[in-house]
């Protein structure tokens, strides 16, 4: 097929097709787009779930966070993760934070972890935003 | 372990362990043939292993033939059947932006032309389930994605699959070993063995082992991608190639859940993604004339790929990028023509006019369609070989673990692991979650948690030591990801080596050796984009493993 | 309104080793002494050794004994390394030992006492580590003193120490005079807590009534004949009072000791601990919080919502852990907005200015040598006051200490502790007006 064939064809679909499709279409793109992905939950992400991510990459893996975690009724296999799973592996994605839901919302809110933290992570509020949402 | 294979006769042998190699690997085995596979690292080691990540069905083609797009749209749809659980759907947004306030009619016709464009495409989405596009205002589009730097005017949105391209051409291997193929990594091949004009042998090195080998070969395919031209060379022909260095940033998690298509400063299209648990910066195009195994990214390379997403996104400064990885394309060879108006077709060479009958060597191509390319490969191996053989079925039969995709939710209430680990473990092996965790309720120290980046317990190295070609720990990173994170390996590489360790029967020694090679490899990485909070990582990292660890 | 305003003699900014020693120091003459301590750093996340200084001139098969004692390796490090701390300050290397030994006396409560020469611990991969000293629960497995088997033990029940992997560290330097070695696993931690805990909750479970008594019994089942001393994972309890590792060893009849720890680390927060109470037994008030709007010493910082104007300031804020140097697109020192210059190897030149390079050409691909980048800090003349480009002082009252002094490498090169109390001690005599 050559590439004159080609773009004729783009051509008249410019111009007869794509245009009959939009005035039979219901919904704004908006509405449309966001149908399309809702079960999959990928939803638009606000300014301050932004803020969240980025004040939970100051993490740095060293896990001082979990010896001020009071922490005791979670189970064993959730101790395992530690407390810095919760803005590691439950904050990387929408996804990830629903399957954490429970471990998230068990938090205390005690803030023992808080003065811990070598790069300030704001980690009571942060596990308390994930949680909530 | 490995049956010793010298003299041993094979149909099929096949030099590349990257997704074609491993693709036409699993036809052939699938159609009966007996076959070799030889890779000189690890699987994935090449361009398959650092792509950016997509099976997308070639919208660009719409310009030149349908008929390209219409087959990588349906073979897309295929690699959705037989590995469900290895894809994850990304929607784009395609902005539309200018350079100066408001927007001539120039601009409206070419962003008409987009919508126009994108739209026809819908018409191939049923063929790989993906979903229409959209068009959106600029407050639609502000509502969408609010990260977007102001004066935009409006976008189309666009859907395509994202894929862990490592996994995917792990999991053809080893469809390819359960179907009697041999598969050996860390295996190089050094050379051809000919026989008045006929290729008949192929000689191999183990670089694990030391121990030398050759293996007789009806046909040879030489799928060693950006390898293929000092293969060439060094056997005595010619593979017209254009090797092209492509680079990719990965920051530490994912911050929205929508690609960005952005414009480069030099006017190259790119575009920043959400990718699984990261998201992904990408990608260069640029000749390469050097050593594919002595690669690295340059400073000029980072900041044209962060410079091009903050003209989008401008928080993206702000973000923590990890690393940086890189791969050679092994585009189509066509003199004096820009890299990114390279044909990305891909072309089958016969040797026999070289004396080398009986060699074919395999150029260019995309990941979506390594399924295609490999069955048109396995046909012409057949028609060489003149056997009546068993039809393809490499489109519906389900790579290992892709016959279902088991629950998260239901997988860790039965076996008692954190939900957000069990999703883990259930995207990297699909239906066989349920064997991995097995090997926990066996033994419950094995539900220890070994990546909190990548949701890994102690069961899953397991398992996929035994069970996945593993022979050295840096095989790890293409099996589950592991140092890939933020962590740099801080507090997965000593647990995941030693359970490692145990399975493969490492001495100490060994072991310590291993976790250096990981190191090492994952300091390459890293070195280019130190900064900010993964410099902070990178001073522990260093104080652990150089200070404490001696390694 | 009691107290929103301190007026004292020396500020010092964080509460690491670096400056714990140098509060302390500044202490010991009778100032007035502030210390402002946002987070744990570096310290907070040792390992558990006191690194000083290991001979660089020594070969590898040389035996403990014919090696170096802790000051003549320094001293040989002040004669090879161009960048070095110890070199710039080589003049007064003579009081390196009285630095040492003033600060692990102040935390003599978890440190064990240094002896002159490096003891050498086991790590978790398996590698034997100089060290000055150590945490007392460590200085039994030293590597250099144990006469007869060492037993190195992990635990049975979880997965998280391999005692063949640590105990190939002590085989390979049997012949340099270590001791022979096997190793066992111990019955413990069998359960599902145990099984899958954290090193601080297996160091809160060996701290319950009688739990070291029980482990002790566990252990004295295993010994054989031969047996000098037990090496255990690094999880012997976090308060020092607790005396896990004595308990263990009354018990079982043998000396007992940790390895050295990766990170979670229990002995890291064991010292941060020790640091805080011995700042506090001692009368140096501690703020919580970062330094802000902080000019330099006569004018007022607010630290945790007081103001505080110190006459001195000791700047011991760590580097990129601590958060006293960073690198957002360019090296920066975020208190006083002090030059960053100083690095090691070919970066010593201080007319390189390499604040703004970017970190490939500020590193090396062999990513064991030496990384100027991992090195970078303030420049410092002798009396460790800072120095811009030019190496003029920039206060004659403003001194830094620690890793927030550049030309170091603490991960390649065994002197982060070292550096960090040397300079802590000569910084916190020198801003209490005492000579050094």
């Amino acid at each position: 097929m050559s590439k004159v064939r080609s773009y004729a064809w783009l051509a008249w679909r410019a111009v007869v097709p794509h245009p009959l499709r939009a005035l039979r279409r219901r919904g704004t793109g908006e509405e449309r787009f966001l149908a399309n992905y809702a079960a999959e939950r990928l939803a638009p992400t606000s300014l301050d779930a932004r803020a969240v991510a980025e004040a939970a990459s100051a993490c740095i893996s060293c896990g001082l966070c979990e010896s001020g975690c009071a922490l005791r009724s979670a189970i064993p296999a959730v101790r395992s993760l530690g407390l810095h799973a919760a803005f590691r592996l439950h904050a990387k994605s929408d996804e990830m934070r629903a399957h954490g839901a429970d471990a998230l919302a068990a938090c205390a809110s005690c803030t023992g972890c808080e003065p811990l933290c070598p790069t300030g992570v704001p980690i009571t509020r942060l596990v308390r935003l994930l949680a909530a949402r | 372990m490995a049956v010793p294979v010298r003299d041993r006769a094979y149909d099929v042998v096949v030099l590349g362990g990257g997704v074609n190699g491993a693709g036409v690997a699993r036809d052939c085995a699938m159609r009966g043939l007996s076959v070799l596979l030889l890779e000189k690292q690890d699987l994935a080691c090449g361009a398959s292993g650092a792509s950016s990540g997509m099976i997308h069905g070639g919208i660009r083609y719409m310009t030149s033939d349908r008929r390209v797009t219409e087959q990588a749209s349906r073979d897309a749809g295929y690699i959705r059947h037989i590995a469900p659980h290895l894809t994850f759907r990304i929607p784009f947004l395609l902005p539309f932006a200018t350079h100066e306030e408001g927007s001539r009619l120039l601009d409206r016709v070419t962003w008409y032309a987009t919508e126009v464009y994108v739209g026809t495409y819908d018409l191939f989405q049923p063929l790989k389930g993906g979903k229409p596009s959209t068009r959106l205002s600029a407050e639609e589009l502000y509502r969408v994605e609010p990260s977007l730097r102001p004066g935009l005017h409006g976008a189309v949105t666009l859907d395509e699959w994202g894929i862990d391209g490592q996994r995917l051409c792990v999991l053809n291997a080893l469809s390819a070993a359960e179907h009697g193929a041999e598969v050996r990594t860390w295996t190089e091949a050094t050379t051809l063995v000919r026989e008045g004009g006929r290729v008949v042998a192929v000689r191999f090195r183990d670089a694990v082992t030391g121990e030398h080998g050759e293996a007789r070969a009806g046909v040879v395919v030489n799928a060693t991608g950006g390898w293929s031209p000092r293969f060439g060379r060094a056997n005595g022909i010619q593979v017209p190639m254009r090797p092209g260095k492509g680079v990719h940033l990965s920051l530490d998690r994912r911050h929205g859940n929508y690609g960005i298509i952005c414009t480069a400063v030099d006017g190259r299209q790119m575009f920043l993604m959400p990718h699984e648990m990261e998201s992904i910066i990408g990608t260069t195009d640029d000749d390469f004339f050097g050593d594919p195994d002595d690669l690295d990214a340059t400073a000029d390379e980072v900041e044209y790929l962060i410079d091009g997403a903050a003209s989008l996104v401008p928080s993206v400064r702000d973000a923590r990028i990890t690393r940086a990885w890189w791969g050679v394309r092994t585009t189509l060879f066509e003199y004096g023509v820009e890299e990114d108006d390279l044909s990305r077709d891909h072309r089958i060479y016969d040797h026999a006019g070289e004396g080398s009958a009986g060699l074919l060597s395999f150029v260019g191509g995309k990941l979506a369609s390594f399924r295609a390319q490999s069955e048109e490969l396995t046909d012409r191996v057949v028609a060489m070989l003149g056997r009546a053989v068993l039809p393809c079925r490499t489109h519906e039969v389900p790579l290992p673990g892709g016959d279902e995709v088991p629950s998260p939710r239901e997988l860790a209430a039965r076996h008692g692991v954190p939900e957000a680990v069990a999703a883990r473990i259930v995207f990297r092996h699909g239906s066989l979650a349920r064997e991995v965790l097995r090997i926990a309720d066996d033994d419950p120290r094995m539900k220890l948690v070994v990546c909190r980046d990548e949701g890994i317990l102690a069961a899953e190295v397991a398992w996929i030591a035994r069970h996945e070609k593993v022979r050295r720990l840096q095989d790890l990173r293409r099996r589950c990801r592991l140092a890939l994170g933020g962590c740099g390996g801080l507090d997965c590489a000593r647990p995941a080596a030693q359970i490692a360790a145990r399975e493969l029967g490492w001495d100490a020694d060994r072991l310590r050796a291993e976790l250096s090679d990981l190191l090492e490899v994952g300091w390459r990485e890293r070195r280019p984009v130190l900064d900010g909070w993964q410099l902070a990582e990178e001073e522990l990292l260093r104080a652990v493993h150089r200070g404490l660890g001696g390694l | 309104m009691p107290g929103l305003r301190i007026e004292c003699d020396v500020l010092v900014v964080g509460g690491g080793m670096a400056g714990a020693t140098a509060a302390l120091a500044a202490r010991e003459g009778g100032a007035r002494v502030v210390l402002a301590s946002k987070a744990p750093g570096s310290t907070g996340l040792s390992g558990g050794a006191v690194s000083v200084a290991q001979d660089p001139a020594c070969m590898p098969d040389t035996p403990f004994a014919a090696r170096s004692g802790v000051v003549e390796s320094a001293r040989r490090i002040a004669a090879t390394r161009p960048g070095h701390p110890y070199r710039l300050l080589r003049d007064r290397l003579d009081r390196l030992w009285n630095a040492i030994e003033f600060a692990t006396g102040q935390l003599s409560a978890v440190l064990a006492p240094p002896t002159g020469r490096n003891r050498w611990i086991l790590t978790p991969f398996g590698h034997a580590h100089p060290a000055a000293t150590c945490h007392r629960t460590m200085a039994a497995g030293d590597l250099a003193e144990v006469r007869g088997t060492l037993l190195v033990c992990g635990f049975e029940g979880h997965l998280g120490w391999d005692p063949g992997l640590v105990a190939s560290g002590a085989e390979r330097v049997r012949s340099l005079g270590g001791p022979a070695s096997r190793h066992v696993l111990l019955d413990m931690f069998r359960w599902e807590d145990g099984a899958l805990g954290r090193p601080f909750d297996l160091a809160r479970m060996l701290e319950a009534p009688g739990a070291a008594e029980e482990a002790g019994r566990v252990l004295r089942r295993v010994l054989a004949r031969g047996d000098a001393a037990a090496v255990l994972p690094p999880v012997l309890g976090i308060d020092p009072e607790g005396r896990v590792a004595d308990r263990i060893a009354a018990e079982a009849g043998i000396p007992v000791a940790e390895f050295l720890s990766d990170l979670p680390s229990v002995p890291g927060l064991r010292l941060h601990r020790a640091v805080e109470a011995r700042l506090a037994a001692a009368g140096v008030e501690v703020l919580r919080g970062e330094v802000r709007a902080g000019a330099g010493p006569d004018l007022p910082a607010t630290v945790g919502g007081r103001e505080v104007v110190a006459r001195s300031w000791v700047l011991a804020s760590g580097r990129f852990v601590g958060g006293g140097i960073e690198r957002r697109g360019e090296l920066r020192e975020g208190i006083l907005g002090l030059p960053v210059l100083a690095s090691e190897g070919p970066f010593a030149d201080p007319s390189i200015r390499f604040a703004t390079r970017p970190p490939a050409s500020l590193t090396l691909r062999d990513s064991r040598a030496p990384q100027p980048l991992l090195a970078a800090g303030l420049r410092v003349d002798d009396a460790l006051h800072p120095l811009d480009a030019e190496g003029r002082v920039l206060h004659p009252r403003v001194f830094a200490a620690g890793a927030v002094v550049g030309g170091h490498d603490p991960a390649s090169d065994g002197t982060g502790m070292g550096v960090a109390m040397f300079t802590g001690w000569l910084a916190g005599r020198s801003a209490a007006g005492r000579d050094a």
